[in-house]
């Protein structure tokens, strides 16, 4: 009889946590999904709904860093799509406090530092002339920690890429330079495998279309 | 059925057992417009939606028992409130509290102009001061393109709003700096002494500011060094008048900086013609050691250590001699260490602590002729602040300051001593009566050793939002000011100079506008006069605290980054009358620093094509008054100067070497060569008198600035 009360306890455990578990997955790929489907009309309330969406997940699992990552992601696209420049520095600050609280719950991670960096780089769009050199150093810098965490990390080389070429010829960017790091980034989105159906897992037909662009002629 | 199995189906399936709550109602702002999007929760669950379009929300939730509901959006204060979930309807209606955030708060701008990279919205920034033509790289002059400063050609300061330079003070992290430009020399004026790129933050007051501060009777500048450097780099710069060098090493919470430079005029002089005889062009170093580190996650300490020495000599005519061939000389040999060193720490929830501690160290060996003058100051002083944030945006400020000034004058074989115990108390609010309305009320203790009195300076700000970029504001202050020590060398019993500012100020800031204007009057009393005595006495004269004055006026100023695509202009214009009976003033009138009308238009143009800054800036002021001694007393500087004028351009062209940030920089100085005349120097019997104008008709700089960032970009080490 012991044994038995042990052994049921033990299913309600497994069972329970993994109906946690479950649930947490399911909620995620729901909302993954949902932001996925964003268009250009739809971005607006869509990235919203999913920024909502995964604030909810997060505060109902505090542990874990895909939540908040996802919620900083939602909170870059809406503020890309703001027109005033203060506007859209409150959405990237509160993206930057989101990816450093990720941070925090699972440091050394490299798609955390590419989000970081993607964010610093949406922050030099708002005022190139004032933050450029000094952010445009952050951003790099936090590249190569991500290229250094995960070497086959494809988004990490399609950010590096799409850097390049919009930078100007004369500070070391342009089309060519961009060329074959967008080639490697390609290379790396077709080996890449998520590790689950939740990691991070974006960025591929934006870099094709990037070196598309990069291969145009003028 | 078993009991364990019965436990795990509720669990597993709660909604057999229990209701679900459906949970609905409106989310909208406090003027009760709907806010779409906002997030609506139980929270600690998944259990939530967004608000539609009309900002309604209705969902059900299987949670039971007591529980929190939300409610957020970006820009607003989280809404949270504890809900019973046991079947029943739960209605709510939520209206949001906008958070607070910099742009919709309310600021004190009455006289104050501010430069920061960290503010959203601010009138300058930290690069705009390095990119205006004219200003040659330097701090002041940049400033001199502001409302309410002179453009003065002939010496070095910042003459603000009908005061001389020398009530004017320059404060680095806290701590007053004694000797902020390289030292003076007749007729050629000079630069500040530090670089404008060791900044985050300028503050530049033109009156009416904190009682954290004192001394200073006109104007405050307060500069606020860089944090911690991020990332380890390399500078080099090559220019027309010498080099520098300069590398940060980057510690994953410390940084360290060494910067060295060496500029000498000699070349330079000799290819450009100069208006000057000199004998030694102005020749120097420095080298500087600049270290942070971070104590703790709020903690920051600062050191800045600062070496610089310079030597100079140049030949005047002896206006006296009318065959004009006698010829004074003038050297100097300067030597100058600063050093401070602060720390920042959060204490406890809402403390804040800053402390400072400065010493420096000033000698200046001169010839005049054959006659040796020597100047040696050193300074030692220290200030504690600590404030505290009451509810979310009120602060509450008090602390104190000592200043140890030891100097040490010879003239000739004749010595003069002046030693002074200087100690300031202040005590200051800034309380937010709404996020609209703002009032700092400060009050301000000083005590000098010197003069033998306290004096006590009271100072009040008031700053009303009226619209959602728009805000007037008014300031007002008593400021006290120790008499300039030669004239305590000549008279120990001289009390403090006073000056009481009145300013109204109206502004609009948007992101790329701004639109400010201020108005203001100064009232000086006890300024220091010389009084001539009755031969009997056997004194020529006494000095006395018997002088005083006025000063009124109003600035305008207009920033437009909108209008053009790429450009960036900016016009001030100030307009000034004061008058003043001082020093050896036989009546009351304007003296010889002021000008009634001041202009200047600065012009940025970006080409991005050719990555290329160019700009231009242009300035203008009415005559000032000069001294004829031809003119019976009571018509003592009756006579006013040409008005002065001057045309700027520079450009900065953005380029890399081997991947390396590179700017090179060139700038014009008087394009036109206008020939400013800004004072007359006459012969003791008013027969003759020269003009004292440009140091040279016009001046040119060319430099090479390369930033080698040995982590520019880890990640090319990837590829």
């Amino acid at each position: 009889m012991k044994t038995l009360r042990l052994m049921f306890a033990a299913i309600f455990i497994i069972v329970v946590v993994n109906a946690q578990d479950a649930k947490y997955v399911r909620a995620m790929e729901k909302n993954i999904a949902m932001i996925d489907s964003a268009n250009k009309e739809s971005a607006a309330t869509i990235f919203q709904d999913g920024y909502n969406g995964f604030e909810r997940i997060a505060g109902a699992n505090p542990k874990e860093w895909l939540p908040l990552y996802y919620q900083s992601f939602c909170e870059v696209m809406i503020g890309l799509k703001q027109t005033e420049n203060s506007k859209k520095d409150e959405y990237f600050d509160k993206a930057e406090a989101l990816i450093n609280k990720a941070d925090s719950v699972k440091p050394d991670n490299s798609e955390i530092y590419v989000m970081k960096s993607f964010i610093t780089s949406m922050k030099i769009s708002v005022d190139p002339q004032n933050r450029g050199q000094k952010l445009g150093m952050k951003s790099g810098m936090l590249l190569g920690k991500a290229m250094q965490l995960d070497p086959e990390n494809p988004r990490a080389y399609f950010l590096k890429g799409q850097g390049l070429l919009y930078t100007p010829e004369q500070f070391g960017g342009g089309k060519d330079k961009a060329i074959p790091v967008l080639e490697t980034a390609v290379e790396k989105f077709k080996k890449f495998k998520p590790t689950s159906s939740i990691m991070p897992n974006w960025g591929e037909s934006k870099c094709k279309a990037a070196l598309e662009e990069c291969k145009k002629p003028e | 059925m078993n009991r364990h199995l019965f436990l795990l189906l509720i669990f597993l399936f709660p909604s057999l057992l229990f209701a679900q709550t459906k949970i609905s109602g409106m989310v909208s702002d406090k003027l009760g417009k709907p806010i779409p999007g906002a997030n609506v929760f139980i929270k600690d669950s998944y259990d939530g939606m967004s608000t539609d379009v009309n900002g309604k929300f209705s969902f059900s939730s299987d949670e039971r028992g007591e529980q929190i509901f939300s409610a957020t959006f970006l820009g607003f204060e989280s809404f949270v409130k504890k809900v019973t979930l046991d079947g029943t309807d739960v209605t709510l209606n939520i209206s949001l509290k906008e958070a607070v955030s910099e742009l919709k708060t309310v600021t004190i701008s009455a006289g104050s102009f501010e430069a920061s990279d960290e503010k959203k919205m601010t009138i300058l920034r930290p690069l705009d001061i390095v990119t205006t033509a004219g200003a040659n790289g330097d701090v002041y002059g940049a400033l001199q393109t502001l409302p309410g400063t002179q453009q003065i050609g002939e010496k070095e300061g910042l003459y603000v709003r009908g005061g001389d330079a020398s009530e004017t003070r320059t404060i680095i992290d806290g701590i007053v700096v004694d000797n902020p430009y390289f030292s003076s020399v007749p007729d050629v004026p000079q630069r500040g002494r530090f670089s404008p790129f060791l900044f985050k933050g300028t503050s530049f007051s033109t009156g009416g500011y904190s009682a954290q501060y004192g001394q200073a009777l006109s104007s405050v500048l307060v500069l606020e060094s860089q944090d911690v450097v991020e990332q380890t780099s390399t500078n080099i710069g090559i220019m027309s008048v010498g080099v520098s060098a300069g590398r940060n090493i980057a510690f994953k919470k410390s940084s360290i900086g060494f910067y060295g430079g060496y500029t000498n005029l000699q070349p330079y002089m000799s290819l450009v013609p100069q208006n000057r005889d000199w004998d030694h062009a102005p020749e120097g170093g420095s080298g500087s050691v600049v270290f942070r580190q971070k104590t703790s996650q709020t903690g920051l300490l600062k050191g800045f250590v600062n070496y610089g020495y310079n030597t100079l000599a140049l030949r005047f005519n002896d206006i006296n001699d009318p065959t004009g061939e006698t010829r004074n000389s003038f050297s100097l040999n300067n030597n100058n260490w600063f050093g401070n060193i602060s720390y920042k720490e959060i204490i406890e929830k809402k403390w804040n602590l800053f402390t400072a501690f400065s010493f420096s160290d000033n000698k200046d060996d001169i010839h005049f002729d054959s006659i040796p003058i020597s100047n040696h100051n050193n300074l030692y002083q220290g200030r504690a602040t600590v404030s505290r944030g009451i509810g979310e945006l009120s602060i509450l400020r008090f602390g104190g300051e000592f200043q140890k000034p030891d100097v040490n004058q010879k003239y000739s074989i004749y010595p003069s001593m002046y030693r002074e115990n200087f100690g300031a108390g202040f005590v200051e609010g800034d309380i937010y009566l709404t996020q609209k309305l703002v009032t700092r009320a400060g009050v301000r203790y000083e005590f000098s050793d010197v003069v033998g009195k306290a004096n006590v300076a009271p100072r009040l700000s008031l700053a009303y939002k009226t619209g959602k970029y728009a805000q007037a504001s008014f300031a007002y202050g008593d400021f006290y000011q120790t008499p300039d020590k030669t004239f305590l060398f000549r008279n120990p019993q001289l009390e403090y100079e006073k000056a009481s500012h009145y300013i109204f100020n109206y502004q609009v800031v948007t992101e790329k506008r701004t639109f400010r204007v201020e108005a203001y009057f100064k009232q000086y009393d006890n300024l220091v006069k010389e009084v001539a005595l009755a031969p009997s006495s056997g004194l020529d004269s006494l000095y006395t605290n018997f002088g005083n004055g006025y000063a009124k006026g109003f600035d305008i100023f207009w920033r437009d980054k909108q209008t053009l695509k790429y450009g960036d202009y900016w016009i001030s214009y100030s307009y000034l009358d004061t008058k003043r009976d001082y020093h050896n003033f036989p009546i009351t009138t304007t003296p010889s620093f002021a000008a009634k009308h001041t202009l200047s238009v600065v012009y940025k143009y970006f080409f991005p094509k050719l990555n290329l800054q160019a700009g231009f800036t242009y300035a203008y002021n009415s005559g000032r008054p000069y001294y004829n001694p031809n003119r019976p007393p009571s018509e003592f500087l009756s006579d006013y100067t040409k008005p002065y004028q001057n045309l700027s351009l520079n450009g900065s062209y953005l380029t890399s070497i081997h991947k390396n940030f590179t700017v090179i920089v060139f700038s014009i100085t008087n394009v036109l060569g206008i020939e400013n005349v800004f004072n007359y120097r006459y012969s003791a019997d008013g027969m003759r008198r020269e003009s004292i104008g440009q140091t040279s008709p016009r001046f040119f700089f060319v430099g090479m600035f390369i930033n080698i960032g040995s982590q520019k970009d880890d990640s090319d080490k990837y590829n």
